[in-house]
């Protein structure tokens, strides 16, 4: 057997070794047969059972889904727009008068009408309701497997093997149902980070990589599969030394992850005693399990353009209210801190007209709360959103961008606006909601007083305040070795910002990449940070550092940092601070 | 008949979540519910033929109503094209 490697999307981390199963795909494999005049009524019964067979298996299915309670809300209106589809004249009672005329079978009757039905789709213009044809496509797809008596069902895994399901697609409710059975992993042609499978697949903490073009065609029933979810990767039929090292991994990443599970509990704590909190940065209501797995003790970060992400247009009030409301209801109490849109332009010109205009600089240009405060639509749209979340949990709001007092005073405004709309419509919401600031900019730490005068927190984003204190852009390889969070400049700012911060008592976090690395840990804490904010994979590594760091003990070296101006002698000293 | 011009400010346009709401909302009346995007006609019970009007947003609507609670049906489905405040 030849070993080979499909690359796709992981989507869901880990290592999964087991056999394929592949997901038959019905649609192309409807034979074509003429049936005798006799026979067309029996034909046409087998037909509507087929169909009166899935309607029941979608109701229960939205049955168990709600008892269960989850899976995301928006797979509940999904399974809603397939029973409607399901029960269109158009897919319903259309296949039944060409069984009639054309004397066909029900199968190819209703592939024809398929096919009719999304040729008009392809005409439509606008993305979005184009799309609407996978809809089409995943109904008749259930329908014919129940007529081909592969029943709709996913295959039940083996009970004696790991089982990898190898599909060409998976619908909404295969998704719901994959969740009732324990695959090691899965792999799909299609899709994306935020499709479906994807989101199911990080809630179980199964492996999976998408967009693999052609895994459904080149993988066979039974054949030995690795799926590297954190690598892109699927290697197949791998041979016997391939095998035996991803077994190793394997065996590592799960002594690792058992490591985890004993620190998720445990209060993060210096040696001195010192209470320091690690929340996590998010991206994706569905990054919430895994930030509930990594012991972190809030959102620090929930960064909301996913909401943007794969569609066109903007999101309405009531999709940013489910997703920011699945997220506090899941955090039970903790605080989730939503940073409102740090959007350019660029990102959302298709909902907005008349705003496509290339930035000579964007990174200096219109973007973040300065973009808000210039669409106050789509700002105020937001913070109804979540306002309306707040009363479902301790939310948080986080202004990225700002640089000064008139520009926090127009959002706090802007926020005091929201809160009236909703006063109007009697909706409930939390009044005393914490309203934070991003300091991403050397001007907000070189000012600072207003930022603590009107914000209830504070929260560094150390990515871009580097960015813009060295002007130096990290993607432009040709200076990106200029980027530096040890250069002086960066050290005493931190130690402004965190300084004066802890003065005026406002608490203050760390939310960029500096928090999430091991090395910078102790000099944060000695600079007097007590709130970290990153990725949760970051979280039980920090934790370790956190609960070996005596901040008393270090403190000196620390000050010795500040104090430095040359940076070999900045790189010692954190050697010596880390030993 | 009643009728009812409504320009579309849902982000998405008529998409399906949408049009199934209209879909459960027009079911409830006994008047004929259509929806009428340039030269193409959907009936309002009809999640499939009201996809197929492409109605994206800023697209302009007509809603049209014809039977014995065609005001109510009229409100009823407009509620739903051109949501309340913030509209």
């Amino acid at each position: 057997m030849v070993s080979f490697a499909l690359h796709g999307i992981g989507v869901s981390g880990g290592i999964a070794i087991g056999r394929a199963q592949l997901v038959s795909h019905a649609t192309l494999e409807v034979a074509h047969y003429t049936i005798p005049a006799t026979k067309v009524d029996e034909e046409i019964a087998r037909f509507d059972h087929a169909v009166g067979a899935v309607q029941e298996e979608l109701k229960q299915l939205h049955g168990t889904m709600m008892a269960s309670g989850d899976v995301p809300g928006e797979f509940g209106a999904f399974l809603d727009v397939h029973w409607m589809i399901l029960n269109d004249p158009t897919i319903a009672e259309a296949p039944k008068r060409l069984i009639a005329e054309q004397r066909c079978n029900a199968e190819w009757a209703l592939t024809q009408q398929m096919g009719v039905l999304v040729d008009q789709f392809n005409e439509i213009e606008d993305t979005y309701l184009r799309e609407r044809k996978s809809d089409v496509v995943q109904v008749v797809e259930r329908v014919l497997k129940r007529m081909m008596g592969t029943s709709g069902a996913l295959p039940t895994p083996a009970a004696e093997e790991r089982t990898i399901l190898v599909a060409h697609d998976l619908s909404p409710a295969d998704v719901i149902q994959f969740k009732q059975h324990r695959f090691a992993a899965f792999l799909t042609d299609l899709g994306g980070v935020t499709s479906h499978p994807a989101i199911v697949a990080r809630s179980l903490a199964v492996p999976a990589v998408v967009a693999t073009h052609n895994a459904r065609q080149m993988i066979h029933d039974g054949e030995m599969l690795i799926v590297d979810g954190a690598n892109h990767v699927v290697i197949v039929n791998p041979d016997r030394a391939v095998l035996s090292e991803y077994r190793l991994k394997q065996g590592e990443l799960e002594i690792e992850r058992q490591k985890l599970k004993r620190l998720r509990t445990k209060p993060a704590e210096t040696i001195d005693r010192q209470r320091v909190e690690l929340h996590a940065n998010i991206e994706l209501p569905g990054d919430l399990e895994q930030v509930l797995e990594s012991g972190a003790t809030g959102v620090g970060l929930f960064r909301s353009e996913f909401l943007f992400l794969n569609r066109e247009g903007l999101p309405t009030e009531d999709e940013q209210f489910e997703a920011y409301r699945s997220v506090a209801e899941g955090m039970d109490g903790k605080p989730v801190t939503i940073r409102t849109f740090d959007l350019g332009a660029d990102k959302s010109k298709e909902g907005l007209d008349g705003l496509v205009r290339v930035a000579p600089n964007p990174a200096l240009g219109l973007r973040a709360v300065r973009f808000c405060l210039a669409e106050p639509r789509l700002f105020l749209t937001q913070l109804r959103a979540i306002l309306r979340a707040s009363h479902h949990g301790r939310m948080r709001i986080l202004v990225p961008m700002l640089a000064s007092a008139a520009e926090i005073d127009a959002t706090l405004a802007m926020i005091e606006q929201a809160k009236e709309t909703l006063r109007e419509r009697g909706e409930p919401f939390d009044a005393n909601i914490e309203v934070g600031g991003m300091i991403e900019i050397p001007a907000a730490v070189l000012a600072m007083d207003a930022f603590l005068d009107k914000l209830d927190f504070l929260s560094i984003g150390t990515n871009d305040l580097i960015q813009y204190t060295l002007a130096v852009d990290r993607s432009d390889e040709a200076v990106s070795h200029l980027y530096d969070p040890l250069h002086p400049a960066i050290v005493r700012l931190l130690a402004l910002a965190i300084g004066g911060a802890a003065k005026a008592q406002v608490p203050i976090a760390v939310c960029g990449e500096m928090a999430g690395e091991v090395a910078y840990t102790r000099l944060l804490l000695g600079l007097g940070l007590r709130n970290f904010s990153m990725h949760p994979a970051q979280v039980p590594a920090l934790k370790q550092r956190v609960l070996t760091t005596d901040i008393a003990a270090i403190k000196p070296l620390v000050d010795r940092m500040r104090r430095t101006e040359t940076p070999a002698k900045m790189v010692a000293l954190l050697e010596k601070l880390n030993a | 008949m009643q009728s009812r011009t409504i320009r579309l400010r849902l982000s998405q346009g008529l998409h399906a979540r949408v049009a199934v709401r209209v879909v459960k909302v027009a079911s409830r009346f006994t008047s004929k519910v259509v929806l009428v995007v340039g030269e193409r006609r959907a009936s309002a019970r009809s999640l499939m033929a009201m996809l197929m009007l492409a109605a994206a947003m800023g697209a302009t609507v007509r809603l049209e109503t014809e039977g014995p609670d065609e005001r109510e049906a009229l409100e009823a489905v407009a509620a739903i094209l051109a949501p309340g405040p913030g509209r």
